[in-house]
C-alpha cells in the first residue's frame, strides 16, 4: 500500500477519529470531559496490558535475543537527546534549560504512543516482539537522568566561572542563590524508577510471563479484547488536552513547530532501520521505530518540573501532546509502517534511499 | 474564651511545586499543613484543566510570626522565579496556641 493511502487509511480509524473529535469539542468550547478518575486509571491500565502481552510474548520467544536490541535503544536515545540538545541549542538559540528539557523530551519515549502503535498493527495483522515493551521500561527514565545530568554540570560550570569573576566576599552569596538549581540525580533516579509508570509496567511483563497464553485466558476480556476500546476513551481526553493548547502552538514558534514534526520522523527511521538490521520482524521494527520517534508528554513534566524547574513546561508539554503526538499517530506510524515493510521485504534495501527521497521531496 | 494570635500562611502554586514548599516547612520544623486542589486564572493563564501535573493546589499552614519571616523568604528565593506560585499571610486567632 502507498504510504499517502496508508495515512489515509489510518486517519479513519476509531483511534484517530476520536482523538480529532476531542480537539474539536475542545474547541467548540463544550464541556464535555472525561472524568479525572477514569482518565488517571486509563494510563495505567494501557501499561498494565502492553506489560502483560510484553510479557507473554517474551515467555513464547525467550528474552536471550532482547539484550542487543536493548543496548541499541539505550545508545540511539542517549545519543538522539545530546543531538537534539544540539540543535535546539545551536540553531534554535533556546536557553540551556530549555534546550534540555526539550531535547529529553524527545529523546523519552510515550506510553501512550506505544498504545496506539500496538493497536495499529493489530489493525494490520501484524505482530511484534514481546520484549520491546521491556524497552519501553527501560527506556522511559533514560533521556531525562542524561538531561539532568548534563544540566547539572552545566550549572556547576557556570557557578565556578561565576566564582572567578567574584571576589572572596561574595562567595556564600552565590552558594546561597545558584545551589538549589542543581537537583540530585540518585533522587530523580529514585522518583523515576518507582514511579507508577515504570512499577505497573514491569509488574505486568513480569506476570505475564509468569502467567503465560493460559492464564492469559482468563483476563483476555478485559486486557486483549478491551484495549483498542480503552485507548479510543483516552484519545478523546488526549484530544480535548490537545485542543485546549492550540493556542498555545503560537508560542512555540516556527522552529520547535519544525523541530517536534522533522525529528520525530527522522528518529523514526532509523529506529527502524537499525532495528531491521538488528533482525526485528516488520511489527518489532515499527514499534521500534516509534519508540524513538515518540516524544514524553504524560511522565515529563513530572520528572522536569522538578529537575529543570527552569525550563518552560509550556515549551515542552504543547510541543510534545499538540504537534508531535499527532502527528505521530497519523503520519509517522504509516511511514513507519511502510518503511518497515520495504526493507523486510528484501528487494526494497537496495532502493530504500531511492524511495525514501522520492516520497519526501 | 481566649484566642492567641498566630500567622496564617497561604500559598497557592501548581502541584508540582507543592512537594517544594512542604519540604521547606519540614526543613523549619513546620510539620502541620493543609493541602487542597483549586483551579483559578492568573498569569499563567487558566489553570486546573487537563493533565493533572498542572493542577493547582493550596497550602495553608498556621504559624508563629518567629518562623514566618524565614519560610517566606526561603519560598520566595526557591521557587518564585520559576514556578506559578502566589503566596500571602493574614492575621489568625487559635485557642490551643501550643500546637503551633
Amino acid at each position: 500500500m502507498d504510504i499517502l493511502q496508508l495515512i489515509q487509511a489510518n486517519l479513519l480509524t476509531p483511534i484517530i477519529l476520536f482523538f480529532l473529535f476531542g480537539i474539536i469539542a475542545a474547541r467548540i468550547k463544550s464541556d464535555l470531559k472525561i472524568p479525572e478518575a477514569i482518565s488517571e486509571f486509563l494510563p495505567i491500565y494501557l501499561l498494565a496490558a502492553i506489560g502483560l502481552h510484553g510479557g507473554i510474548e517474551m515467555r513464547n520467544t525467550g528474552f536471550e535475543n532482547m539484550l542487543i536490541p536493548m543496548l541499541a535503544a539505550i545508545g540511539l536515545s542517549l545519543l538522539f537527546t545530546l543531538n537534539h540538545y544540539q540543535i535546539l541549542r545551536r540553531l534554535g538559540k533556546f536557553n540551556l534549560f530549555d534546550s534540555y528539557a526539550l531535547a529529553s523530551t524527545y529523546g523519552a519515549v510515550g506510553a501512550v504512543h506505544f498504545s496506539v502503535g500496538l493497536s495499529f498493527l493489530k489493525n494490520q495483522g501484524v505482530t511484534s516482539e514481546g520484549y520491546i515493551a521491556a524497552i519501553l521500561a527501560v527506556l522511559e527514565p533514560l533521556a531525562f537522568i542524561l538531561a539532568i545530568f548534563m544540566t547539572n554540570m552545566a550549572v556547576s560550570k557556570q557557578i565556578k566561572t561565576k566564582k572567578q569573576s567574584f571576589s572572596d566576599d561574595d562567595y556564600s552569596n552565590i552558594d546561597v542563590g545558584l545551589n538549589p538549581t542543581k537537583t540530585k540525580i540518585s533522587k530523580v533516579l529514585h522518583e523515576s524508577i518507582t514511579g507508577k509508570a515504570i512499577v505497573i509496567l514491569l509488574g505486568s511483563i513480569v506476570i505475564g510471563y509468569i502467567i503465560g497464553e493460559k492464564g492469559f485466558e482468563s483476563i483476555k476480556i478485559v486486557f486483549d479484547d478491551m484495549f483498542t476500546g480503552a485507548i479510543v476513551i483516552f484519545m478523546i481526553e488526549m484530544g480535548i488536552i490537545a485542543g485546549q493548547r492550540l493556542d498555545d502552538i503560537k508560542k512555540v514558534g516556527l522552529f520547535l513547530t519544525a523541530f517536534a514534526i522533522i525529528i520525530p520522523v527522522f528518529n523514526g527511521i532509523i529506529g527502524v532501520l537499525v532495528s531491521t538490521a538488528l533482525g526485528l520482524s516488520i511489527g518489532g521494527a515499527v514499534m521500534f521505530g516509534l519508540l524513538m520517534a515518540s516524544a514524553s508528554f504524560i511522565a515529563a513534566p513530572a520528572v522536569l518540573r522538578h529537575a529543570i524547574p527552569q525550563a518552560k513546561p509550556s515549551l515542552y508539554i504543547t510541543s510534545a501532546l499538540g504537534i508531535t503526538f499527532p502527528f505521530n499517530i497519523i503520519v509517522t506510524l504509516p511511514i513507519l509502517f511502510t518503511i518497515s515493510t520495504l526493507v523486510h521485504s528484501g528487494e526494497g534495501t537496495i532502493d530504500l534511499f531511492n524511495y525514501i527521497t522520492e516520497v519526501f521531496l | 474564651m481566649k484566642l492567641y494570635n498566630v500567622k496564617l500562611l497561604t500559598v497557592t502554586c501548581e502541584i508540582l511545586a507543592q512537594e517544594n514548599i512542604i519540604e521547606i516547612l519540614k526543613k523549619h520544623e513546620i510539620t502541620g499543613y493543609t493541602t487542597y486542589e483549586v483551579d483559578g486564572n492568573g498569569a499563567r493563564g487558566i489553570r486546573g484543566q487537563g493533565l493533572k501535573n498542572e493542577k493547582n493546589v493550596k497550602v495553608e499552614v498556621i504559624l508563629r510570626e518567629e518562623k514566618l519571616q524565614d519560610v517566606v523568604e526561603e519560598i520566595s528565593r526557591t521557587l518564585f522565579a520559576n514556578f506559578a506560585i502566589v503566596l500571602y499571610v493574614s492575621d489568625v486567632g487559635v485557642v490551643r496556641i501550643e500546637k503551633f
